[in-house]
C-alpha cells in the first residue's frame, strides 16, 4: 500500500513538471504581449520595446521557464506583470469565490443525483422512472449560459429573492449576502452536472439490482428495493466517488463561464481577463493550480479506492 | 502683454479625454440616439444625502492603477479628475479650463506658459502642493520613457517655478501643448512620494481610492480635505461589469444607481422601469474602418472610393442602434470639424464602376475587428461589400492579436476599431501609424497648425487637412459613437457626454429618501 503510494505520488509530481512546461510553451505561442497592451494604441515600436526589456520579456524562453519554475519551487507564483500584485494572493483572495461555488454546486449535484437516479431505477420501466431519466437527459443538454440567463430572469428579476449578480464587496464578512449571491449561480451548475451524474447513478444501480449479492437479499425476503438499497448501494457509491473526480474538472469549466455570467469575482473570471491581457505569469500561476488540484483530485481518488476496495488491494 | 484668463470656480472642473486601448471597448456597443448636452443639473427639490454611496456600473476595468505607466481608458474613466489633477482639465465637451492653476498667461510668441497655483492645496496623504511638485512631476513626464503620453511634453525645453508661478518655455509654438497638460502627461504627484501607483494613489482630487477588487470593484471615498468644493456622496462605488446583458439586470434588480455604457439595442428594457431614465452624450469615438493604403488593391485609389461609396452609412447606424454619421476623421468637438457628407454619397452603382475601371471586379478582402466588438458592423460591412462584388472576409480576433497585426505589423487589408481618442488627427499626419498614410500636404498642414498661435487658423488647417484625408479615402468613418446612462430616480449631477473618457463624480448627488 505504501509502495503503492509513492508511485503514484511520483507519478503526481513528474506530471506536475510535465504540466508546467506545457503551460509554459504552449502560452508563447498566443499571439500579442502585455508590453503592447501596457503601450496602448499612442506607444511607438521602440516604447513598447522598452517595456518588453523592462518587464523581461526578451529573454530567452528557457530562462525565463527556469526563473518562473524557480519562484515555483520556493512557493511564490511572481507577480502580475501589469500591476506587480502577488499572483498567490490574488488566488487566495478568488478561491475565497470559487472554491465555495464549487462546494455548493457539488452539494447540489450530489442532493439531486443520487435520489433521483436511485429512484429512477427502481421505477425502471414504470412512468416514474421514464420521466426521471427523459428529464435528466433534457436537463444534461441545456447549455449552462441560458440555464443561467433563465434563473436570473424567474428568481432575480421576477421574483426578486436572489442579487441578479455580482458578490459583495466584503465577502465573507456578510456571511448571509456572501451566500445568498452564491445560490443561482450553484444551482445552476449544480443541476446540470447533476442530470448528468443522474444518469451514471441510475446505471450503477440497475447493474447493482442485477448483482448476485442483491438477488440472494431478495431471495432472503427483502424487495428487490431494499435490497439494493441495503446492499447494492454502498457498490454504488464506490464507482460514484470515481466519477465525481472526474466531474470536478467539468465543475471549474462550469464555474469560467457562470462566473462570467454572474460576474463573480472568482478564479474562473480571473484566467479569462488574464488571458486576455496577456498577463502570461498570471495565466500560468493560475493554470499550475488548477492542474494540481485536478491530480491531487485524481491521486486522493486511486487512495480511496486502495483503502476501501478489497478486490484492489488483493489484485495489486 | 498678456492674454490673460481668470480661474473659474472650482467646482466647474471637469474632466474629459480619451486614451486608447480599453476605452475601444466601452464604447463597442454603447450606441444610441443623439447626442445631449453638459452635465444633468442637481435638482434643489430633494435634500442630497451626504453620507450616501453611489453604486456605478461600468464595463472595462482597469489592468493597473498607475497612471503613469500603464495605457488605458478605463484607468484615465475614473482617476483623472476624481483622484489625480492637473493644473488645467478638459470638460466634457472639449474644452480646457483651470484645476490646480487658478489662472495661466501666454506670452505673446506662444512660448511661454505662465500658471499661478493655487494655494492651501493637500495631497490626499497630507503633504503640500508645492511649485517644486509640479515642475519635478511636469520634468519627470517629458523626461521619463515609458511614461504615457511623456513625449507630448517634449518641446517643453524649461520648467521653472517662481514664488507661486510656473513657467514653461517651448522651444516652438504647439497649438496643443494646453491640451496635452490635461492629459496624462500633465498631472501633478507630490515630489519624494513612494506610494506605489500599480495599487495605490496620492492625488490632489476630490476622492481618494479606497480599495481595489480585481475582477469586481473599485470604490472611491470622499477626501475631506479636498481645496474646492466637496464631493457630495461618501463613497462611489464602481462596479465592473463587462456583459451587458448582466450589467441590465443588475440595474434592474436595483443593485446599481448609475449603468454607463448601456448597450443600445437593451436600453428600451431600462427606459421607464422603475423611473430608471437615460441620457445620450457625445462621444469622440469614431468608428473607423481603416484601408491598408500602401497594400494593393488599396493602394489604388479608385478601390478605396468604390469601397467607401458601397457603404451606407444611415443602415450602420440603424443596426448598431444608434450614434452619428461621421465623413471624416474629425469629430464634431475637436477642433478642425467639417461636415464632409457631400463627398461619399452612398452609390453601389459607382463603386462597381470604379471597381471594373480598376481590373478589381472579383475582389476578395480580409477585415481584421477585435472580436469585443461583436458581430453587427462586420454583417452589415460583408452584405453591403456583397452587393458590389467585393467578397469580405471577417477575421475576428482578440484585442491584443489586433494589436499585434494590425497596429504593430501593419499586416492587413481592411481593420475596424473604434479610435476614442480626442484630438488625435496627427495619426493622419503620421506615415509610421497603422493606417499607411503618406501624404506630405495633410503632414504639413497639421504641422502647421500646431504651430499655430490662433484658433481660427488651427480650425481652419486642420479642417483643410482632414478634407484631404477624406478626400483621399485614406479610410472610412462608419459613425461617431453616442454613449447611454441609465441613472435610478433621486440621482443628479451625473455627466453626460464623454463618460466613456471621463467621469466626473464630484457633483453626483444621492437624494435623501
Amino acid at each position: 500500500m505504501i509502495r503503492y503510494a509513492l508511485t503514484r505520488l511520483t507519478l503526481l509530481v513528474v506530471g506536475l513538471f510535465v504540466a508546467s512546461a506545457l503551460i509554459f510553451f504552449t502560452l508563447r505561442v498566443l499571439p500579442g504581449d502585455v508590453a503592447q497592451l501596457i503601450g496602448g494604441t499612442q506607444a511607438s515600436p521602440a516604447q513598447v520595446e522598452a517595456i518588453r526589456l523592462k518587464l523581461g520579456l526578451n529573454e530567452p524562453l528557457l530562462a525565463q521557464y527556469a526563473s518562473w519554475m524557480g519562484g515555483v519551487l520556493r512557493g511564490d507564483l511572481g507577480n502580475s506583470m501589469l500591476n506587480n500584485a502577488s499572483v498567490s494572493a490574488e488566488l487566495l483572495q478568488k478561491a475565497q469565490v470559487t472554491v465555495p461555488l464549487g462546494l455548493m454546486s457539488l452539494t447540489v449535484a450530489l442532493l439531486f443525483a443520487i435520489p433521483l437516479g436511485v429512484l429512477s431505477a427502481m421505477q425502471r420501466g414504470r412512468t416514474g422512472g421514464t420521466v426521471i431519466s427523459f428529464a435528466s437527459q433534457t436537463l444534461a443538454a441545456v447549455p449552462v449560459v441560458w440555464a443561467g440567463m433563465m434563473l436570473i430572469l424567474v428568481f432575480a428579476i421576477w421574483l426578486g429573492w436572489f442579487p441578479t449578480t455580482g458578490f459583495p464587496r466584503q465577502g465573507w464578512d456578510d456571511p448571509w449576502a456572501a451566500f445568498r449571491a452564491l445560490i443561482l449561480p450553484a444551482l445552476t451548475i449544480g443541476i446540470i452536472e447533476g442530470a448528468m451524474l443522474l444518469r451514471f447513478v441510475r446505471s450503477a444501480s440497475l447493474q447493482a439490482i442485477g448483482q448476485d449479492y442483491v438477488r440472494t437479499a431478495a431471495a432472503k425476503g427483502l424487495t428487490r428495493n431494499q435490497a439494493l438499497i441495503r446492499h447494492g448501494l454502498p457498490n454504488v457509491g464506490l464507482s460514484i466517488v470515481t466519477v465525481l473526480g472526474l466531474q470536478i474538472a467539468g465543475l471549474i469549466v462550469g464555474s469560467v463561464i457562470i462566473e462570467q455570467l454572474f460576474t463573480l469575482p472568482g478564479i474562473g473570471r480571473m484566467l479569462v481577463t488574464d488571458v486576455g491581457n496577456r498577463d502570461l505569469i498570471k495565466v500560468q500561476g493560475e493554470l499550475l493550480v488548477l492542474t494540481g488540484f485536478i491530480l491531487v483530485i485524481g491521486f486522493l481518488v486511486d487512495l480511496f479506492h486502495r483503502v476501501i476496495d478489497p478486490r484492489q488491494r488483493e489484485s495489486a | 502683454m498678456h492674454r490673460h484668463h481668470t480661474a473659474r470656480p472650482a467646482r466647474s472642473f471637469r474632466s474629459a479625454r480619451l486614451a486608447a486601448v480599453g476605452g475601444l471597448a466601452v464604447t463597442a456597443l454603447a450606441l444610441a440616439g443623439c447626442a445631449g448636452g453638459g452635465g444633468t443639473d442637481a435638482s434643489p427639490s430633494a435634500a442630497p444625502n451626504t453620507d450616501a454611496t453611489l453604486t456605478v456600473g461600468l464595463v472595462l476595468e482597469p489592468k493597473s492603477l498607475d497612471i503613469r505607466t500603464v495605457s488605458g481608458a478605463p484607468l484615465e474613466q475614473v482617476l483623472m479628475g476624481n483622484v489625480y489633477q492637473g493644473l488645467v482639465a478638459r470638460t466634457p465637451s472639449g474644452e480646457i479650463d483651470n484645476a490646480l492653476a487658478s489662472d495661466y498667461k501666454i506670452s505673446d510668441d506662444n512660448l511661454t506658459y505662465t500658471f499661478t497655483l493655487r494655494e492651501g492645496i493637500t495631497f490626499q496623504k497630507g503633504g503640500e502642493l508645492t511649485p517644486s511638485d509640479v515642475v519635478s512631476s511636469l520634468a519627470y513626464a517629458r523626461d521619463t520613457p515609458g511614461v504615457v503620453e511623456g513625449q507630448t511634453l517634449a518641446g517643453a525645453t524649461t520648467i521653472v517655478a517662481d514664488g507661486n508661478d510656473i513657467s514653461i518655455t517651448l522651444v516652438e509654438p504647439d497649438a496643443n501643448f494646453l491640451w496635452n497638460l490635461t492629459g496624462r502627461a500633465g498631472l501633478i504627484f507630490d515630489e519624494g512620494d513612494t506610494t506605489e501607483l500599480a495599487n495605490a494613489a496620492n492625488g490632489t482630487g476630490p476622492f481618494t481610492l479606497g480599495t481595489w477588487i480585481q475582477g469586481d470593484s473599485i470604490s472611491l471615498d470622499r477626501y475631506d480635505g479636498y481645496w474646492g468644493d466637496q464631493a457630495k456622496v461618501a463613497e462611489v462605488v464602481l462596479k465592473y461589469i463587462p456583459d451587458f446583458t448582466a450589467g441590465v439586470n443588475a440595474m434592474l434588480g436595483g443593485s446599481l444607481d448609475v449603468l454607463t455604457a448601456v448597450d443600445a439595442n437593451l436600453s428600451s428594457q431600462l427606459d421607464g422601469t422603475d423611473g430608471i431614465t437615460l441620457t445620450k452624450g457625445a462621444t469622440t469615438d469614431k468608428g473607423t474602418l481603416a484601408f491598408n493604403n500602401e497594400r494593393a488593391p488599396l493602394n489604388d485609389p479608385r478601390v478605396r472610393e468604390a469601397l467607401r461609396l458601397a457603404v451606407d452609412h444611415e443602415a450602420i447606424i440603424t443596426a448598431i442602434g444608434g450614434g452619428n454619421t461621421l465623413y471624416g476623421p474629425i469629430p464634431p468637438t475637436d477642433p478642425g470639424y467639417e461636415d464632409l457628407s457631400s463627398l461619399v454619397p452612398f452609390d453601389p452603382a459607382k463603386a462597381k464602376k470604379l471597381l471594373k475601371e480598376a481590373g478589381q471586379e472579383d475582389l476578395s478582402l480580409t477585415l481584421t475587428i477585435p472580436n469585443f466588438y461583436g458581430t453587427t458592423v462586420s454583417t452589415v460591412l460583408v452584405s453591403m461589400y456583397n452587393d458590389v462584388g467585393v467578397t469580405l472576409k471577417v477575421n475576428a480576433v482578440e484585442f491584443n492579436t489586433w494589436l499585434e497585426d494590425v497596429y504593430t505589423n501593419h499586416d492587413y487589408d481592411l481593420s475596424f476599431v473604434l479610435h476614442v481618442e480626442a484630438r488625435d488627427f496627427g495619426n493622419w499626419a503620421n506615415p509610421e501609424y497603422y493606417f499607411n498614410y503618406d501624404n506630405e500636404e495633410v503632414q504639413s498642414l497639421y504641422a502647421k497648425a500646431m504651430a499655430s498661435v490662433d484658433p481660427k487658423e488651427v480650425d481652419t488647417l486642420l479642417a483643410k487637412a482632414a478634407r484631404i484625408v477624406s478626400e483621399d479615402d485614406a479610410a472610412d468613418w462608419l459613425y461617431n459613437a453616442v454613449t447611454v446612462t441609465a441613472l435610478r430616480p433621486g440621482i443628479t449631477g451625473f455627466p453626460v457626454d464623454s463618460i466613456n473618457a471621463r467621469i466626473d463624480l464630484a457633483n453626483v448627488e444621492v437624494a435623501t429618501e
